[in-house]
This record gives C-alpha cells, sequence and structure tokens, in this order.
C-alpha cells in the first residue's frame, strides 16, 4: 500500500449511481458497471459453492477406502464441482471484466446493447440457480461434466440429474451467446476516436478474441446438447447405441467446443495480467502486436486441436498424428506470451502489490501447466497419461495457476476502481502465499499420482497402491486453499468499507478507465476522451515515457461527431442530467425474459417427471411470458 | 511481521516440491507407468523422458529467468526510471524459433512410435476380446473358447492382442505396468496389443477402467498375470474344461496350443452358439493350474471393507457344494443362470446375452466383483446376501431374506435365500475349481 | 434455437441509439453479422452430424435407396424430389421479394418507386407469404413421411433429417414472424428510409436462411 496516497478512510466515497439503491435497482438495473458486479459477487458465490465440493471431494480421496460420502454423492460433487468451475465461476468472473471494463478501456458509456447484457446477467444467475440447487435434493447430474454419452443419455442415466445438465447448460449458452455479440458490437463500434484496434488495451484484446471463440464454438455444444436432450426427452437416436448411434459424436462435438473453451477460461485471465505487469513495471508491454496476434492464434488454433481429449478413442494413427502436431504448434503463441510477459518485467521498475504477485504467480505456475499440456501432446505417451491424476494435476495448474490467479490479479487491480477503495495488502500477500503453497500442495503431487497409476474420477481407492501420501497431500493443500480464500472473502467484504481511498489512478496505470472517478459515475465519461496512442494516461501524466510511441489524432469528423476532447482527468461528480447525457432507463424486462425461459426449461423436468398437464402449462405459460416480455421491451425506448 | 515469514515461504515451497519428487523416486510404486515390461510401454517412456528433459529445460529457464528479473528489477527509491521498450522483433523470433526447434525433436519420434504401435499385432499372438460391462471385465480367448472374468492371464513374451468391446457405457483398459490404455466403444471395435518381455517373471498386476463409466467406475478394477508359456498352457487347459460337478464335467478336445494363432478369431462366444463343445473322446481331466495366491504381492490383493452385517462361520464351515449347486443351477430356486453362464450346466443365454460374469471356473480367481474382493467365504457370502450394499449400483439382486436392495428399493421377502442356503452357494462356487 | 432471443432483441434494442459510432455503422447490423457466423457454426453442426450418419441407420426407410424390411414390406426411397425443388424454388423467390421491399423502404418516395416497386407492404407480405408457403411444404413433407413410416425415432436418417430440417424450418418460421412485425409497423406508420436498418437486418437473417436452404437441398437432397 505504499504505492498509493494514503486518504483518511472515513472520508466518502461517491456513490456510482446516485439514486440507485435498493435491491429493485439492482434487478432492473442496464449499467455495464453494474451488471459486472453483479457478475462478479454471483461467480465468487459459486466459487464458494464449488470450492466446497472440492473440499468434500478431497476430504474423500484422504485416505484410501473412506466413504465420507457415497459413491453416488461423489459422482454428483466432482461432476458438479467441473460444471460449477467452468460456467459458473471462471466464465462468469471473465464476465464480471468484461462488463465492467471493456467500455471504460475503449472510452464507451455503456455497451452497445445494455438492456441485452441485463439478459445476459439474468440467464446466467437463473441458470446457475437451476444447475446447482438439484444438489441439494440429491439429484444433481452425475455423468461428469463432459457428458460422454451414452453414459449421459436415457438408457444409463434416466433420473433427473442429466436432465438437469443439458437443460442447465443449454440455459448457460443463451447466456454465454448473447454476451457475446454485445462485446463484439461493443468493441468494433464504440471505441472512442482514435482507439483503433492496435491501441486497445490487450485485455480488450484478449477479451475480443474469446467473444468470437464464444460465438463460434457454443454453437456446437448447444447442436450437441440440442441432441442429447431429443434423446433423452423425444426419444431419437443420436447417441443411442442399439439403432447404431455414434458415441463418438458426441465426443467429437463436446471437444470441438470444448478445447476452445479452454481458451475462453484462461485468455481473459492473459488479458487482465497484461494490465497488470506493464503497470507495475513502469514499462509498456512488451511486443505489443505479438502480444496480441498470439492471441488470435491461439483462438484459431484452438479449434484445430479437439481430438487431442480422445487419444485414447482409437482414432487410427493418421488423426493422431495430425492432432499431435497440432497440439504442439498451439504451445508456440502460447509460450511466445509468457517469454513477453517476463521480458515486460526485465529491465523495469518493479513493485510488488498483491495482483503483481498473482500475475507473476500466474506466469509461474502456467508455464508448469503449459508444459504438462505439450507432454500430452505425445500420443504414445498420451496414453499412460489420459484420464489419470496427471491431466487433473495439468489442468488445475491451467485454470487455477492460470485463471483463477489471473482473476485474483485482476481483482487486486481493480477492486479500487470498482469500490473506490484499495484492498487491504498484509492479507493480499497472506492470500497470496497461501495461494501459491495451496496450490502446488494440492496439484504437484496428482502429477506423481496419476503417473503412478491413480485414474480420475474414482471415489474411492485401495490401500497400498503408492498413492496414498500424495493424496494426502492434495487433500492438505486444498484446506489451504480453503483457508486462502475464507481470507481473500474478509479482506474483500472489510476493504469496501474501510480500505484506504483509491482516488482515480491509485496504480499509475496507462489505461482509460483511470482517468475517471473511482467508482465511475453511471455516464463513465463526462466527456469522451480522443486517444492518441496506445497507452492515454501516461501521455498525460508523463509523456516523456510514451515518447517513443507512435503517436496520431483521429479523424477530425469522428471528434466532431463523438464531442471528443483531448485526453484528460475527470474528477467532477455530476449527474448525467446535469450534464446532459441520456441514460438508458432501468427496466425489470431483461429479467422477465429470462425467468420467461427458466420456466420453460423448468417445464422440461417436469415433463420428464410425467405430469404432461402441469409441464404443458409451465412450458406455454413460460413462453408466453418471455414472448410478451421481449415485445413489452423491443417496443419500449432504451433512454 | 508477517512479511518476514512470507518471504521464506518460496524457499519451503520449493524445498518440498524437491521432497516430493525425491519422495516419488525411492518409495514403492506397484502402478507405475515409468515400467519397461513392454515394447508398447517402451515407447511411451522413451518420448516421456525426451519430454521430461526439454520440459525441465524450458522450465528451469524461465522460472530461472523470472525470478531473476524479479529481484533484479524491484524498484528502488531514487532509481533511473526504466527504459521504455516496446519490443524487439528479433528476440521474439528466436523465443518463437527455439521452441518450434524443440518440438520437432518432439514430433519426430512421436510420429514414428504412433505408427509403430498401431500397426498390425505380429503374427502368433494370443487373442484376447475385452468386453467391458457396468462394472466388470469379460475376457474371452477365442483361440481356446475360454470365457473368464476379471483375471487376465498373459504368457511372457507372446504378443497379446487384445480387441476391445463394450457391451453398455464406455470404459477404458489399462494396466499401468504394461502401457498405455485404449478405449472400449460402442459400436466398435478397438485394438491394443503388445508383449510382455520374455525376462518377466509371473507376476501379478493391477488394471483398471479409466473411462467413468458410471457409479462403480471405481470399482471396475480388475488384475492380469504376466506368467510363463508353460504355466500359460496349463491354465488354458484347465480353463476349457467344463465347471466342477456339472454333468459335462469332463475334459474338451485338446486344440494344440502351439497351432493356436492360426485359429480364426472368432471362434466362441457367437451369438447362438453355445460356450462348449462336448463332443470329444474321453482324457484325463487336466491339471488345474492358477497363479499362486501366496505370490501375489499385497497390493494385488484388495483390501476393501466389508459391510458389518453378520455371517455366521460355522454355517460357512457346514456349506454343501452339492445343494449349493441344486439352488444355483436351478432357475426355480434362484436366478443365477439367468445372467451367468456356468460351462457345463443349463445354458440359457448365449455368451453375449449373459449380463454377469462367466462362473466356470469361479474358483480358481482370486478376487471377484471386478477386484474389489479377495474370493473367501466370508466376503463371498456377504456379497451373495446383499451385493448393491458392497458395490453401488450393482444389477446382482439381493438374495438375503430381510436386507434391503438398494437398488430397486425394497426390502428382500419372498424369493430370497437364508443363510444356510448362501452358505451352500458359497460352498459350491468356491468348488468350482 | 437457444440464440434466437438474443439477436432478436439484439436487432432492436439499439433503434434509439444515434450517437457516435466507429464504423459509422449500426451496431445491429454488426450484431446481425456475428449472430449469423455464429448461426453458421449451429447449421454445419446440424449437417455434419447428418452426413455422418449418412448410410449408418440400421433400417429404413432410407433417403435415396429402397428398403425392404425383414418382415419383407418394402420402402421406397422416401425423399420426394419434385415436392421439394418447388419448395427450395419458392424459397429463392422469398430472397428476390425480400430484396425487393428492402429497396422499397430505402428508397421510399424517391423516383423510379412510385407503384408497385415502391411498396414495400407487398412485398414483405409476398416474402412472408413465400416463407409461409415454405413451411407447407415441409409440414407436407413431414406429415408424409411419418405417413411412410418414417419418423424421428425411427433410424439415425430420421433423427438426423428431421432435426436438421426442422431447425431451419424453425428458422424459417421465426423469420416469417419477423417479416409480419414488419410489415404491422409497416401498415401502422409506414416504413421509410430511416428505418431502412430494421428492415435490412432481418433481410440479412432471412437471406441466410435461404442460403442454408441451399446447403441443405444440396446436401441432403441431390447429393446421394
Amino acid at each position: 500500500m505504499a504505492t498509493t496516497t494514503a486518504a483518511p478512510a472515513s472520508a466518502p466515497v461517491h456513490d456510482a449511481s446516485p439514486g440507485q439503491t435498493g435491491l429493485w435497482s439492482w434487478v432492473t438495473t442496464v449499467d455495464h458497471k453494474r451488471i459486472g458486479v453483479l457478475y462478479l459477487y454471483t461467480a465468487l458465490f459459486y466459487l464458494l459453492v464449488g470450492g466446497l465440493e472440492a473440499a468434500l471431494i478431497r476430504t474423500q480421496l484422504a485416505r484410501p477406502n473412506l466413504s465420507v460420502v457415497s459413491a453416488e454423492t461423489y459422482n454428483q460433487l466432482f461432476t458438479m464441482h467441473g460444471t460449477t468451475m467452468v460456467f459458473l465461476v471462471v466464465m462468469p468472473l471473465s464476465a464480471a471484466f468484461f462488463n465492467y471494463l471493456i467500455p471504460l478501456q475503449i472510452g464507451a458509456r455503456d455497451v452497445a446493447f445494455p438492456r441485452l447484457n441485463a439478459f445476459s446477467y439474468w440467464v446466467y444467475a437463473l441458470g446457475g440457480l437451476f444447475i446447482t440447487l438439484p444438489i441439494f435434493f440429491g439429484v444433481a447430474p452425475n455423468g461428469g461434466w463432459f457428458g460422454y454419452a451414452p453414459l449421459s443419455g436415457p438408457t444409463y442415466s434416466g433420473g433427473f440429474n442429466m436432465d438437469f445438465w443439458v437443460l442447465g447448460l443449454q440455459i448457460l449458452g443463451i447466456s454465454s451467446l448473447a454476451a457475446a455479440f454485445n462485446f463484439i458490437t461493443t468493441i468494433i463500434n464504440l471505441r472512442a476516436p482514435g482507439m483503433t484496434l492496435m491501441r486497445m488495451p490487450m485485455f480488450t484484446w484478449m477479451s475480443f478474441v474469446v467473444q468470437f471463440l464464444v460465438i463460434l464454438a457454443f454453437p456446437v455444444i448447444t447442436a450437441a446438447l440440442f441432441f442429447l436432450q431429443f434423446d433423452r426427452f423425444f426419444g431419437t437416436n443420436f447417441y443411442q447405441v442399439q439403432a447404431g448411434g455414434d458415441p463418438l459424436l458426441w465426443q467429437h462435438l463436446f471437444w470441438v467446443f470444448g478445447h476452445p473453451e479452454v481458451y475462453i477460461l484462461i485468455l481473459p485471465a492473459f488479458g487482465l495480467v497484461s494490465e497488470v505487469l506493464p503497470t507495475h513495471s513502469r514499462k509498456p508491454l512488451f511486443g505489443y502486436n505479438v502480444m496480441a496476434y498470439s492471441g488470435i492464434m491461439i483462438g484459431f488454433l484452438g479449434f484445430g486441436v479437439w481430438a487431442h481429449h480422445m487419444f485414447a478413442v482409437g482414432m487410427g494413427p493418421v488423426a493422431d498424428s495430425i492432432f499431435s502436431m497440432a497440439t504442439m504448434l498451439i504451445g508456440l503463441p502460447t509460450g511466445v506470451k509468457i517469454f513477453n510477459w517476463i521480458a515486460t518485467m526485465y529491465g523495469g521498475s518493479l513493485r510488488f502489490p498483491t495482483s503483481m504477485k498473482f500475475a507473476i504467480g500466474l506466469i509461474a505456475m502456467f508455464t508448469i501447466g503449459g508444459i504438462s499440456g505439450v507432454m500430452h501432446s505425445s500420443p504414445p505417451s498420451n496414453m499412460q497419461q489420459t484420464d489419470t491424476y496427471f491431466v487433473v494435476a495439468h489442468f488445475h495448474y491451467v485454470l487455477y495457476g492460470g485463471a483463477m490467479m489471473g482473476i485474483f490479479s485482476g481483482i487486486y487491480h481493480y477492486f479500487p476502481k470498482i469500490t473506490g477503495r484499495l484492498m487491504n495488502e498484509t492479507l493480499g500477500s497472506w492470500q497470496f502465499w497461501l495461494n501459491f503453497i495451496g496450490l502446488n500442495l494440492t496439484f504437484f503431487p496428482m502429477h506423481f499420482s496419476g503417473m503412478l497409476g491413480m485414474p480420475r474420477r474414482i471415489y474411492t481407492y485401495d490401500a497400498g497402491q503408492g498413492w496414498d501420501l500424495f493424496n494426502l497431500m492434495s487433500t492438505a493443500g486444498t484446506y489451504m486453499l480453503v483457508v486462502a480464500g475464507l481470507i481473500f472473502a474478509f479482506n474483500f467484504f472489510r476493504s469496501r468499507k474501510v480500505g484506504a481511498l483509491a482516488g482515480n489512478d491509485p496504480w499509475g496505470a496507462p489505461t482509460l478507465e483511470w482517468s475517471i472517478p473511482s467508482p465511475p459515475p453511471d455516464y463513465n465519461f463526462a466527456q469522451i476522451p480522443e486517444v492518441t496512442s496506445r497507452y492515454p494516461m501516461w501521455d498525460l501524466k508523463s509523456p516523456e515515457r510514451t515518447a517513443g510511441l507512435e503517436h496520431s489524432h483521429a479523424d477530425a469528423a469522428a471528434i466532431t461527431e463523438a464531442h471528443a476532447v483531448p485526453i484528460h482527468e475527470e474528477t467532477e461528480r455530476r449527474t448525467a442530467a446535469e450534464l446532459g447525457i441520456p441514460m438508458p432507463f432501468n427496466t425489470i424486462k431483461p429479467f422477465m425474459v429470462a425467468l420467461g425461459i427458466i420456466v420453460m426449461f423448468s417445464g422440461m423436468i417436469v415433463l420428464h417427471a410425467g405430469k404432461f398437464p402441469l409441464a404443458m402449462a409451465m412450458m406455454i405459460g413460460g413462453g408466453a411470458f418471455l414472448v410478451g416480455s421481449l415485445y413489452a421491451w423491443l417496443t419500449s425506448p432504451l433512454e | 511481521m508477517p512479511k518476514l515469514h512470507l518471504r521464506r515461504f518460496p524457499t519451503v515451497a520449493v524445498l518440498a516440491l524437491v521432497l516430493l519428487a525425491l519422495s516419488a523416486c525411492g518409495g514403492d510404486y506397484p502402478n507405475s507407468t515409468f515400467s519397461h515390461h513392454t515394447e508398447l510401454n517402451d515407447g511411451a517412456v522413451f518420448l516421456w523422458d525426451r519430454m521430461m528433459l526439454l520440459g525441465t529445460i524450458v522450465f528451469v529457464v524461465v522460472e530461472v529467468v523470472l525470478v531473476y528479473t524479479i529481484f533484479k528489477f524491484r524498484r528502488r527509491e531514487g532509481g533511473p526510471a526504466p527504459r521504455q521498450i516496446q519490443g524487439n522483433a528479433a528476440l521474439e523470433i528466436t523465443w518463437t524459433v527455439i521452441p518450434a526447434l524443440i518440438l520437432v525433436f518432439l514430433a519426430v519420434p512421436t510420429v514414428r512410435t504412433i505408427f509403430e504401435s498401431q500397426r498390425k499385432a505380429p503374427d502368433g499372438a494370443v487373442q484376447i476380446e475385452v468386453i467391458g460391462h457396468q462394472w466388470w471385465w469379460e475376457f474371452r480367448y477365442p483361440q481356446y473358447g475360454i470365457v473368464t472374468a476379471n483375471e487376465l492371464y498373459l504368457p511372457i513374451g507372446r504378443t497379446a492382442n487384445f480387441s476391445l468391446r463394450t457391451r453398455d457405457v464406455l470404459h477404458s483398459f489399462w494396466i499401468p505396468q504394461m502401457g498405455g490404455k485404449r478405449d472400449l466403444i460402442a459400436n466398435k471395435t478397438n485394438y491394443l496389443w503388445f508383449t510382455p518381455k520374455a525376462d518377466l517373471t509371473s507376476s501379478a498386476w493391477n488394471g483398471a477402467c479409466v473411462e467413468y463409466c458410471g457409479s462403480s467406475h471405481a470399482n471396475m478394477r480388475f488384475r492380469a498375470f504376466t506368467v510363463t508359456p508353460a504355466e500359460f498352457d496349463k491354465w488354458v487347459a484347465h480353463q476349457k474344461t467344463a465347471a466342477a460337478g456339472s454333468p459335462a464335467a469332463m475334459p474338451a478336445p485338446d486344440t494344440s496350443t502351439k497351432g493356436a494363432a492360426k485359429v480364426p478369431v472368432k471362434m466362441a462366444g457367437m451369438p447362438g452358439m453355445p460356450g462348449m463343445t462336448a463332443t470329444a473322446t474321453p482324457a484325463p481331466a487336466p491339471e488345474a493350474w492358477v497363479f499362486p495366491l501366496e505370490k501375489m504381492k499385497a497390493f494385488t490383493l484388495p483390501s476393501t471393507p466389508l459391510p458389518a452385517t453378520r455371517f455366521d462361520d460355522a454355517l460357512l464351515a457346514a456349506g454343501d457344494p452339492k445343494a449349493g449347486r441344486e439352488i444355483v443351477t436351478n432357475v426355480a430356486k434362484a436366478p443365477c443362470l439367468t445372467c451367468h453362464n456356468i460351462k457345463g450346466e443349463t445354458q440359457y443365454l448365449n455368451d453375449d446375452q449373459a449380463k454377469g460374469p462367466n462362473l466356470t471356473h469361479f474358483g480358481t480367481r482370486h478376487t471377484f466383483a471386478a477386484g474389489l474382493f479377495r474370493t473367501d467365504a466370508r466376503t463371498l457370502a456377504l456379497w451373495i446376501k446383499n451385493a448393491p450394499l458392497m458395490k453401488p449400483g450393482s444389477i446382482m439382486p439381493t438374495f438375503g431374506t430381510g436386507e434391503y436392495n438398494a437398488l430397486m428399493k425394497q426390502k428382500v421377502t419372498a424369493g430370497g435365500l437364508d443363510d444356510k442356503q448362501i452358505a451352500d452357494v458359497v460352498a459350491y462356487l468356491l468348488s468350482l475349481k | 434455437m437457444a440464440s434466437a432471443p438474443a439477436t432478436a432483441s439484439g436487432a432492436h434494442e439499439a433503434h434509439e441509439h444515434t450517437h457516435y459510432t466507429t464504423t459509422g455503422l449500426d451496431n445491429r447490423k454488426i450484431a446481425i453479422w456475428a449472430f449469423i457466423g455464429s448461426e453458421c457454426m449451429l447449421f454445419a453442426s446440424l449437417i455434419s452430424t447428418y452426413l455422418v450418419y449418412k448410410g449408418r441407420s440400421l433400417v429404413g426407410p432410407l433417403p435415396h435407396e429402397a428398403w425392404t424390411s425383414p418382415a419383407g414390406q418394402v420402402f421406397k426411397p422416401i425423399l420426394n424430389m419434385p415436392v421439394t425443388t418447388a419448395s427450395t424454388f419458392v424459397l429463392l423467390m422469398s430472397s428476390l421479394t425480400m430484396v425487393l421491399a428492402l429497396a422499397a423502404v430505402e428508397n421510399k418516395g424517391k423516383p423510379g418507386y412510385e407503384g408497385l416497386l415502391g411498396s414495400s407492404k407487398t412485398w414483405l407480405l409476398a416474402t412472408a407469404l413465400l416463407g409461409a408457403a415454405f413451411l407447407g411444404f415441409q409440414a407436407y413433407e413431414f406429415t408424409s413421411f411419418v405417413h411412410e413410416g418414417l419418423t424421428i425415432r425411427t433410424n439415425l436418417f430420421g433423427t438426423s433429417f428431421f432435426t436438421l430440417t426442422g431447425f431451419h424450418g424453425t428458422h424459417v418460421a421465426v423469420g416469417v414472424l419477423w417479416l409480419m412485425s414488419l410489415l404491422f409497423i409497416d401498415l401502422k406508420r409506414g416504413l421509410g428510409p430511416k428505418d431502412a436498418i430494421i428492415v435490412d437486418i432481418s433481410a440479412l437473417y432471412w437471406h441466410f436462411v435461404d442460403v442454408v436452404w441451399i446447403a441443405i437441398f444440396t446436401l441432403v437432397y441431390l447429393i446421394k
């Protein structure tokens, strides 16, 4: 905290949106910042859920032959742990940053479609409940987050469990797709004058790539889930073995989605640390162009490597070889990112607030996950690794050591922007080190247990297999991570109230979001700034640092049309009305449309329960409610 | 000051990791994948070693530079402002090209090994059909007309060519010490072959299902025995015979094992084809040979906890195999043969219809319920009394009168077996040597 | 259909925005292109699945081949080429009328756009009716298939065929509703050049649905 100007902790922090208080204002908000905050809180709640699931899993596996939970419960726990962490935690945490940061970073007053944005959030929040609540009734999904057919089909999973999974993922897909259309449009179309693509902050760049991955990958799983849904509800034959159905169809479709999904999870974290590292190194990002291109390259190649999840299914030597080499290839742009981050720090003037610790943690830990990833790419060796704990170790280094480290870094970095106050650095340091050690203690031994023969997804194992010590270590590490999580939660909620005041720009960061007050007013920028280089705030505050950068002015017509003014710091707080900025009205309609969707999908569950009239009532009623709310939405003015 | 302690954390962490790595080298790891028992695993381990070496170099270089950077360039009061470097094309090309070269050193042997390990199995291989079931393993030796379950015999020095199928959901066949795994996929036959090396001694290994397959995925294990060719021949000769106590309990014709490789793969186990041929001339029963229990190391002997159900040991001691056979083979008394086949007894199902393991030589297997339990009278009695209690999701019915059947969610009343009958059944099953 | 509500809303959302945009294009135009890109992947998955399962059905009826059931019943090749060719022509024509509708809205009141050519109502109605006619053909086709013994549960062909064409039909139906809404607005207050964007994005959607049908017609019906 030595890095910021201390301010009396009792000084009032201005409300982000004056007059916007109470539950109703949150349900009806269309402000991208408030929606971002909603995403953040909801995803942190699910992080708690997913973390507790992990703690139970690890408790069961602490020693051989334990029966803390039953086999059935365990299978539900590991399925929900994966599903929760991927769809309800990491993606929405990224979405929280997309929402909060993209408009601020590109100099926009909101996203392109503010109400659609609210809709995305509510579909996510309600869909999350839809897929999470069943675990309290013992009917949670139990076929793995990958839902391999035919186990997930009607023949082998007759109950409600996988219904919740199929329908829940469809609901969450709607949310992700709607958000992606919104952000693509926002980034293409709402950049401030002078904010060319190659001047966009790296987080916005990585988010941009991610949105394309979402719109191209999610339809594939949507199709695959429709097939499974039709098999389960309407008796079709897509994955029905007795009718000649091919279980590998599911696997191909799932992984055509599933591998880009990995990059959907990691690229936003890459973007966040690409903001944190230059700021705290006092140096520009090393090789900006290459960083942007490598992100695009990763996204592009990400669609050509899916079958490396399937080296054991017997695709034949030619396919094995092709996917093996494609997979090795994708290591290159990823490696370049690591080297460029280190080069960003090299020769810099480094300071180490918690956000920087986590960012460096990502570099150090993701490297391990990246290397073990390349080790998977060789099929003959992969055949010894796949479906063992070695793979569990690998992707937890990528997703915990990578994505979550990056997200924690982003939270510490942007908390002052969001709340106006800084998080406590001492607690942050404790959290970081406990996380760092805990994650290594949890996941490093899994490399060993895996290569020493321990399969994945087993609820128990026999004694004397040489795995006892490693499992005990993993369990101990998990408890450490739980403690780290509690410290984070304490720090988060405490700092909101008593953290030191941040001011506009506590870190000396280079990008536009730091030119406005913290928390930003609802209209973001009283005057849209004109951007003349990649680092507008450094242009303003220490022009000598950006002297070597290419500068140019935007098209005069664009400046006039956008009423843009030169880059400046905004400190005054006035209302949008005073400034004459039209703001979108709050509206409940997106929430109502989302609710209609949930009711419709719940009708499918009721249908499976055999209550035909009620199911029809729910589906038709939900549908009518949806259409009516949508009509009201489309016919009411935005602002 | 907590900061002082925190500074030491990384050192402690690194030390711990090193200790962990060392401990992993020294211990006893019965399912290690780093063995050299087959040519299949030689390929895998060769690639692993190369990747480990290159990976370690990359790891050390990255982390050393990173740590150096962290310490060297920490902010100092009054230090000079850092030079604002935007990038360096030459450097960036360098650290793209070097990893690319490293990958070439991986890709070439990878592709070579892929094609080597996936070519056709050499002639003279012992053909083994592996059929996955929720949650147990069926093994067939079509060259010898043997159908068995959960215990696999592999002759040392001879290639074992597995054809892998599943009866229900996906499974994956894996013996870590013998090499990589291969999935069992519905509507598809997969292949995998390897040769237990000639220098192996007669030994027992663990195998497991490694594709998630439902409730008891964790309980779908098996044992593999690598045995000398002579032992294998003796085992085969015995396993071909009909079950003890059966009307057909006489030796099957002795097809020479030496010419066996030329026998078409699909000989037995075709739909509608009985699992036995009993028209041969009588010959003295071959001496039973199985892998000796005392040679099985501890890790191959399951220690799965047993339920607390009581069973009277005196009853077990008094179990009557003949009475047991009456129960097992009479579907009016117990439905055993509507799921299990016993060679020599009345056959209700062909091998492709049987839902349960073939019990012909059940008594020669050291483990049962897919490697979950040791074959002893008490455990077996508990199993027959209430199998779903001991193996979640098992479709083996609960037979003990008064027991609660978790799968059917009801108490067993009429049609169950009392403890005396169960003791007889156990005695019969154990007599199926 | 997971994304349909999303676009529909996206399409009209920014109607009120007259703010500066980077590209000078309307937000909705960019969103609809992103949506179409996404839809391409959906239909690519559906079509690939159909092609993967082609010829792998265990029982008939089959699309291009006759099939005799074990009981001796003979099923003719089930695809009805004349009917589908007609329906394809109808859908192609609807793209033409869609172009005319957009031109009429964009050029309303300009010289040369008097009378029929400038009557956006006529062309919107014609497009919607042609779309509805296509749906009629599809309803006829589905019904006759069911009568001939092919349902979505019969075999892999039935499963993948009905799903693929059903998804396309649903898209056409959504398009028809969309066109009817535009027609409704046109009747109520008249559509002029300033409304061109909302007709433009519906036209893009409509042409996309048409192009998808050409792919389906080629891959499912024409190629044996």
